[in-house]
C-alpha cells in the first residue's frame, strides 16, 4: 500500500517535470494550426506520451479550445495518454500475423505481464500495445520489443523475451551494486 | 420572381420552386415534403451528411444520395419514398436506436424527440428488435462540464451541438472525441481555468440537441426528482 | 545571344560524375558487398549481418566495400546479400546471418576460392558458371517497372539514382511543359494505384484547369492496410523515384507545394525520404528554380498519426489541417477544392513512382505492358501460406493462379489452397473456383474482391473463413472514423454477429442480417471505408457459406481455428512414456502426467495456444486438434498419483 502511494507520488512528480518541459518548449514552435498534429507528435516523441495536462497547454499555444485538441489527440492511434514502460512491447496484429496466431501471442503477454493492452505495469517496466502491422508480414507473427523486431514469435518465445529482459536487468543491477561497492571501498 | 433566382424541380410528382442554391433537403422541408434528418441545420455550407437518413433518389444519378448535400437544379426529378430509400432509412434508424435502451418515458426529450418523430414516420419501434442492444462502452451519464450532463447512449452523434457551438461562440467549447463506435462529445478542459472560459453557458447545445442527450444538470435533476415522485405516487 | 543551359544539360553535368562512379562499381577493384537494409531486412537481422561482415573483414584484413541497399521484395530470403567479387558476376545470397557472413568472408572474399553455393540464390547476370536469378520462376515471371531499382541501388545515394537514369524524366518534363505531361499521362491511361483506379491524367487535368492558386500535390504514403507494405518499400528503397514523380505531378498541375504524407509507424521511410529531399534540394532538383527553370517546388513531409481512414483523400486533408481525420462529402473533389480550399492532387506512392518511367520512355511503352483497360504493372504484397512470400510486381492481366502458384511457388508444405484475400480490409476472399480471375481493377471488382492496397493473403485449409471475416470487420470497425451511421454502428453489429459465430453462437436470422446489413452498409456509408468494409463478409458468405453454417448449427469450426470450438488432446498411444517436451512449453501448466507416465491436457486450464503441437517431437506427433471440443475420445485418463509412487519407491 505504502509502495503504491510512493509510486503514485513519483509518477505525479514526473508528470510535473514533463509538463514543465513542454511549457518551456512550446513558445519556440509555430502557431499555425497545421502544426497541431506535428506538435503533439513531437511531445510524444520526446516524453513518450501526452500527459492530459499538456492538452490544455497545446490548446492555449494555438489559441484553440481544449476540446478540439483532445478530439484530435483521441482520434489517432498514435497518441497515448499514460507513460509507456521502459520496455514497450508492441504485438503486431496485421493480417499475416493474425492468421499466424498474433492474438495468441498478445494473450500470452497479457497473462505473463498481468496487464491488458494499452496498459503499463505498475513498476513501469513494460507496456503492452497492439499495432496494426509493422510491415514485416513475411516474418509473422512479429513483436516489437523496444526498437527490436522479434520475428516468428511463439508462446515460448514470449517467455524468452521477458526472461531476457529480466536477466539483463539483473546483470545491470549487479554491476551497479559492484560499482557502488568499489566506489565505497575506494 | 425572375427565372434567374428561382429553380423549379419535381419532388414525388409535385412541382416546387425554390431559390437557386438551396439545398434539396431544405427545399423539400420548406414545401411540406418531410424527409427525416438529424445532422442537417439550416445555413450549413458543407453539411456533414453523416446521419444518412435524408436519402433520396434523383433521376439520372446513381444510387440514393443525401438530399442535404445536393443543390437544387432546374428540372431535377426527385423521389423521396422509393423502396430502396425507405429500406436504408429504416436500417439507419434501427442502427441509431440499437445503442439506446428505448426507455423514452424516463427521458427529458420524451414527446418532442426527433427520433420519436422519425419512428412514427417510418413506422419503426424505438426499442431495438432485430438487432442486438449494444450500449457504448462508456458511462451512462458523463458530467464533464460544470453544468451540462451528457448521455452517450442517447446521443446519435449528429454533431448539431458541435456546429452550433462553433457558430455561436468565437471558439467552441465542445467537440467530438475518440473514434468509431466509441465516438463521443467532449467538453474537455471546460473545468480548467482559462480553458473553461470558452463556454459561456449559452445552452445552445442543449437546445439544439434533437434527442435529449445534452441537458442542463439542474433541469435534469429536477426532472428526475419529479419523475421519482410520480412513480412513487 | 548566349542561351541559358537547358534542364537536360544541367542534369547531364550532375549525371556524368555519378555515372563514372557507378561504372567503377560495376567493375570493382575490391569486393563490394550489398546488404538489403530496409525495415524487413532489419527485422530479419541485417544489422547483425553487416556487423558480421565488418568484424570478419577486419580480422582477415580484407579490403571490401559494404553498401546498404533497399528491399528487393524477396522477404522469404532476408537478410539478402549480394557480393560482387572482382572477376565474378554479382552473386546473391539468401538468409545471410552473422555466421554466414563470416563463412562467406573466410571462404569466398578471402581469395575468391569457394563462392559458397550452399547459400547462393543466383547470379544477377547471365554467365557460364552460376545459375542466374532468371532460372527461378519468381524472377522470370515478374515484370518490374515500379520496383526495378529497389534493392539494387543505395537509397541514400542520389548518385546511384542519377546513374540509372534518375531525374531525366523531370528534365524532359520541364522542357516539354505541363500540357504535354498531362497528355502523356492521360494517353498512357495510368490509373491510380491507391485502390480506386481513377485515371491520374484526368485528375491532374482537373487540378491544372482549376483557377485557384497556389495548388498542392500530395503523395499519399499512409499505407494503412495491415498486410501491405509496398509503399513503405518504395519510399525506403528508391525515394528519389517517388520525389521525381511528385515533382513531375506538381509541374503538370502547376503546384508550388508538395507534401509527402507518410505514416509515423514508418520511421525509416520518413528519414529516408527526408534525406532524399535534402539531397535533391542541394542539387537543384527540388526547391527554388529547379534545373534553372522558373518552376519552384517546396517539398515537406507530414507524418500520419495512424488512422486507416486517412488513406481517404478528404480525411487525409483534414488531418493535415490539424483536424480529426473524418472524410467529407464529395463533391467538391480535392482536385477542385482541397487542402485549405486549394486545388489539391493526391496520388499514391505507386502511382507517382510509375510516372518517371512513363515520361522518360513514353506512353506507348507503358501501354504495351498489362491490359488495354489497365496498362502497367501491379505490386502485391503476398503473405500467408505461400512458399515465397514478399513483394511481387506483375503485369496487369495475369491470373491469380499464375501469381500464387507460379510466381510465389504455391502453398507452403504442399497443403491445399483454400482462399486468397485480396485488397486488404476492403477486399474480398476468393476461393479456388475464382483463381482464373485476371488481376486488374475491373475483373477483381467483378469477382467481389478489389485491387485495393495490393495486400494479398493466401490461406490454406487451416484458416477459418468466418474468423478471417471477423478479423477484417474488427479492423474496419476499429478504424471507422465514427462519422456516419452505417459505418459507425453497422460495422459494430457485423462484428457482434461474427464474433458470436466464431464462438458457435448464432442463428439463420443472424446470417440473413449479416447479408442485408452488409449490403446496406455498402450503399449507405459516406466514404469508401464504409462502402467497402463489408466486402470480406459478403465474399466469405458467398463462397464459404457451409463454414458459417457449421459454426452455429454444429458448433464446429471445419478449419479447426476458432478457439472456442476446438480442443487439443494427446493421443496416449502415440505419446512417448517419460517425454516432457510439451510440459515445458505450456504457458498455463495445463499438461499433466498420467498414471501410465504419459501426458494429458487439463481442458480447464488449456488456452488452446497450440504450442504443444510444435513442441511434440515429430516422431511421436501425439497432439491432436478436434472440433467441436466434445469430440475428444475418452481414453480413460487418470493422473499419476505421486504419493503412491513415492511409497512404492
Amino acid at each position: 500500500m505504502v509502495d503504491n502511494l510512493e509510486q503514485d507520488q513519483e509518477i505525479d512528480l514526473e508528470e510535473e517535470r514533463v509538463l514543465d518541459a513542454i511549457a518551456a518548449e512550446l513558445p519556440g514552435i509555430s502557431r499555425d494550426v497545421h502544426q497541431l498534429i506535428p506538435v503533439l507528435q513531437k511531445i510524444q516523441h520526446i516524453h513518450g506520451y501526452l500527459p492530459l495536462g499538456s492538452i490544455g497547454m497545446v490548446a492555449a499555444h494555438f489559441g484553440i479550445p481544449g476540446a478540439k485538441v483532445f478530439g484530435v489527440a483521441t482520434f489517432y492511434n498514435q497518441f497515448r495518454f499514460n507513460p509507456p514502460g521502459r520496455h514497450p512491447i508492441k504485438v503486431c496484429l496485421g493480417t499475416a500475423c493474425h492468421v499466424k496466431g498474433g492474438e495468441i501471442i498478445l494473450e500470452n503477454f497479457t497473462r505473463r505481464l498481468g496487464i491488458e493492452e494499452g496498459e503499463t505495469t505498475k513498476d513501469r517496466e513494460y507496456s503492452l500495445e497492439r499495432v496494426a502491422c509493422v510491415g514485416c508480414c513475411a516474418l509473422a507473427p512479429v513483436v516489437v520489443v523496444g526498437e527490436k523486431i522479434e520475428s516468428y514469435v511463439t508462446p515460448s518465445k514470449v517467455e524468452g523475451v521477458i526472461t531476457e529482459i529480466e536477466i539483463q536487468n539483473e546483470i545491470a543491477e549487479r554491476e551497479k551494486a559492484k560499482d557502488e561497492q568499489q566506489s565505497d571501498s575506494e | 420572381m425572375s427565372k434567374d433566382v428561382m429553380v423549379t424541380l419535381t419532388v414525388d410528382g409535385l412541382e416546387i420552386s425554390v431559390p437557386r442554391g438551396t439545398k434539396l433537403l431544405k427545399a423539400c422541408l420548406d414545401n411540406g415534403i418531410y424527409i427525416p434528418s438529424l445532422c442537417y441545420l439550416d445555413g450549413m455550407d458543407h453539411p456533414p451528411a453523416s446521419c444518412r437518413l435524408c436519402l433520396v433518389e434523383i433521376e439520372g444519378r446513381p444510387g440514393p444520395l443525401p438530399s442535404c448535400s445536393q443543390t437544387v437544379e432546374d428540372g431535377m426529378v426527385v423521389h423521396t419514398e422509393t423502396d430502396e430509400v425507405r429500406l436504408l432509412q429504416k436500417t439507419a434508424f434501427r442502427l441509431l436506436v440499437s445503442t439506446n435502451d428505448g426507455k423514452c418515458r424516463l427521458c427529458m426529450a420524451n414527446k418532442h424527440c426527433e427520433m420519436q418523430k422519425i419512428a412514427k414516420f417510418l413506422h419503426m419501434p424505438l426499442r431495438t428488435k432485430k438487432l442486438r442492444h449494444i450500449p457504448k462502452d462508456m458511462p451512462e451519464v458523463i458530467e464533464e462540464h460544470p453544468c451540462i450532463v451528457y448521455e452517450p447512449n442517447k446521443c446519435v452523434l449528429c454533431g448539431r451541438c458541435v456546429y452550433i457551438c462553433s457558430q455561436q461562440n468565437y471558439d467552441f467549447a465542445l467537440d467530438f472525441a475518440k473514434r468509431g463506435f466509441n465516438t463521443t462529445i467532449s467538453f474537455f478542459g471546460s473545468r480548467e481555468e482559462g480553458v473553461g472560459d470558452y463556454c459561456r453557458n449559452c445552452r445552445a447545445c442543449v437546445d439544439i440537441c434533437p434527442v435529449g442527450a445534452l441537458n442542463l444538470k439542474d433541469e435534469r435533476d429536477a426532472f428526475l426528482q419529479n419523475l421519482q415522485a410520480k412513480i412513487s405516487a | 545571344m548566349s542561351s541559358n543551359p537547358t534542364p537536360s544539360e544541367l542534369l547531364s553535368e550532375l549525371t556524368q560524375a555519378a555515372e563514372k562512379q557507378w561504372q567503377a562499381l560495376q567493375n570493382p577493384a575490391v569486393p563490394v558487398i550489398y546488404v538489403g537494409h530496409a525495415t524487413c531486412g532489419r527485422a530479419a537481422g541485417s544489422q547483425e549481418t553487416i556487423d558480421g561482415f565488418r568484424d570478419a573483414l577486419a580480422e582477415k584484413g580484407i579490403e571490401a566495400e559494404i553498401i546498404t541497399v533497399g528491399c528487393l521484395g524477396h522477404c522469404y530470403a532476408e537478410p539478402l546479400v549480394t557480393i560482387h567479387y572482382p572477376g565474378f558476376p554479382p552473386l546473391m545470397y539468401q538468409k545471410v546471418g552473422a555466421g554466414e557472413a563470416r563463412v562467406l568472408v573466410n571462404s569466398f572474399l578471402q581469395g575468391g576460392e569457394d563462392p559458397c553455393f550452399e547459400y547462393l540464390l543466383g547470379a544477377l547476370e547471365p554467365n557460364d558458371t552460376f545459375p542466374t536469378l532468371m532460372d527461378y520462376p519468381r524472377y522470370l515471371y515478374e515484370k518490374r517497372v515500379i520496383m526495378d531499382q529497389c534493392g539494387l541501388i543505395d537509397p541514400h545515394s542520389l548518385d546511384h539514382y542519377l546513374a540509372v537514369g534518375g531525374y531525366q524524366a523531370l528534365a524532359k518534363a520541364l522542357e516539354k511543359g505541363d500540357k504535354w505531361v498531362v497528355e502523356e499521362i492521360k494517353s498512357a491511361h495510368l490509373r491510380g494505384r491507391g485502390g480506386a483506379g481513377f485515371p491520374a491524367g484526368i485528375k491532374w487535368d482537373i487540378a491544372r484547369q482549376a483557377e485557384k492558386t497556389p495548388k498542392v500535390v500530395i503523395c499519399n504514403g499512409d499505407e494503412g492496410d495491415p498486410g501491405a507494405y509496398m509503399d513503405r518499400t518504395l519510399m525506403e528503397s528508391n525515394p528519389h523515384q517517388v520525389l521525381e514523380g511528385l515533382a513531375i505531378a506538381a509541374l503538370a498541375v502547376g503546384a508550388s507545394r508538395a507534401i509527402l504524407y507518410i505514416r509515423a509507424e514508418y520511421p525509416l521511410a520518413v528519414s529516408t525520404i527526408e534525406d532524399a529531399i535534402a539531397a535533391a534540394k542541394e542539387h537543384n532538383l527540388l526547391g527554388e528554380r529547379i534545373l534553372g527553370t522558373d518552376f519552384s517546388l517546396e517539398v515537406s513531409v507530414f507524418q500520419g498519426s495512424g488512422a486507416f481512414v486517412c488513406g481517404e483523400e478528404t480525411a487525409l486533408i483534414q488531418s493535415i489541417q490539424g483536424n480529426r481525420g473524418m472524410p467529407q462529402y464529395r463533391p467538391p473533389y480535392p482536385a477542385v477544392e482541397g487542402l485549405d480550399g486549394l486545388p489539391t492532387v493526391i496520388n499514391n506512392v505507386k502511382t507517382l513512382s510509375t510516372v518517371p518511367s512513363i515520361v522518360r520512355k513514353g506512353s506507348h511503352w507503358f501501354k504495351a505492358i498489362g491490359t488495354e483497360k489497365t496498362p502497367g504493372t501491379a505490386i502485391f504484397s503476398v503473405v500467408g501460406d505461400v512458399e515465397y512470400p514478399g513483394l511481387v510486381e506483375v503485369p496487369m492481366g495475369v491470373s491469380l493462379e499464375h501469381l500464387i502458384f507460379e510466381v510465389c511457388g504455391g502453398i507452403k508444405d504442399g497443403k491445399p489452397f483454400k482462399a486468397v484475400q485480396i485488397g486488404g480490409p476492403s477486399g474480398g476472399c476468393l476461393p479456388e473456383s475464382e483463381l482464373s480471375t485476371s488481376i486488374d481493377f475491373d475483373s477483381l471488382r467483378q469477382a467481389g474482391a478489389m485491387m485495393g492496397s495490393g495486400g494479398m493473403v493466401v490461406m490454406n485449409d487451416e484458416t477459418c473463413m468466418v474468423e478471417v471475416a471477423r478479423y477484417f470487420i474488427d479492423f474496419t470497425q476499429h478504424e471507422s472514423c465514427g462519422k456516419c451511421t452505417f459505418c459507425r454502428i453497422g460495422t459494430r453489429h457485423l462484428l457482434e454477429i461474427l464474433t458470436g459465430l466464431t464462438k458457435g453462437e448464432g442463428s439463420d436470422d443472424d446470417i440473413a442480417e449479416l447479408q442485408t446489413l452488409s449490403e446496406e452498409t455498402i450503399i449507405g456509408s459516406l466514404c469508401s471505408l464504409g462502402k467497402t468494409a463489408p466486402n470480406p463478409v459478403l465474399t466469405t458468405l458467398r463462397f464459404f457459406k457451409d463454414e458459417y453454417l457449421a459454426h452455429y448449427r454444429e458448433h464446429r469450426c471445419p478449419a479447426l481455428m476458432c478457439r472456442d470450438l476446438i480442443a487439443y488432446y494427446i493421443d496416449l498411444d502415440a505419446c512417448a512414456r517419460g517425454c516432457d517436451a510439451c510440459v515445458a512449453c505450456c504457458p498455463t501448466e495445463a499438461i499433466f502426467t498420467t498414471s501410465n507416465r504419459k501426458k494429458a491436457i487439463d481442458q480447464e486450464k488449456c488456452v488452446k495456444c497450440g504450442e504443444c503441437v510444435y513442441a511434440c517431437p515429430p516422431e511421436y506427433d501425439a497432439v491432436f486438434k478436434v472440433s467441436p471440443p466434445e469430440m475428444i475420445p475418452d481414453q480413460g485418463i487418470k493422473p499419476l498419483d505421486e504419493k503412491k509412487e513415492e511409497n512404492n519407491e
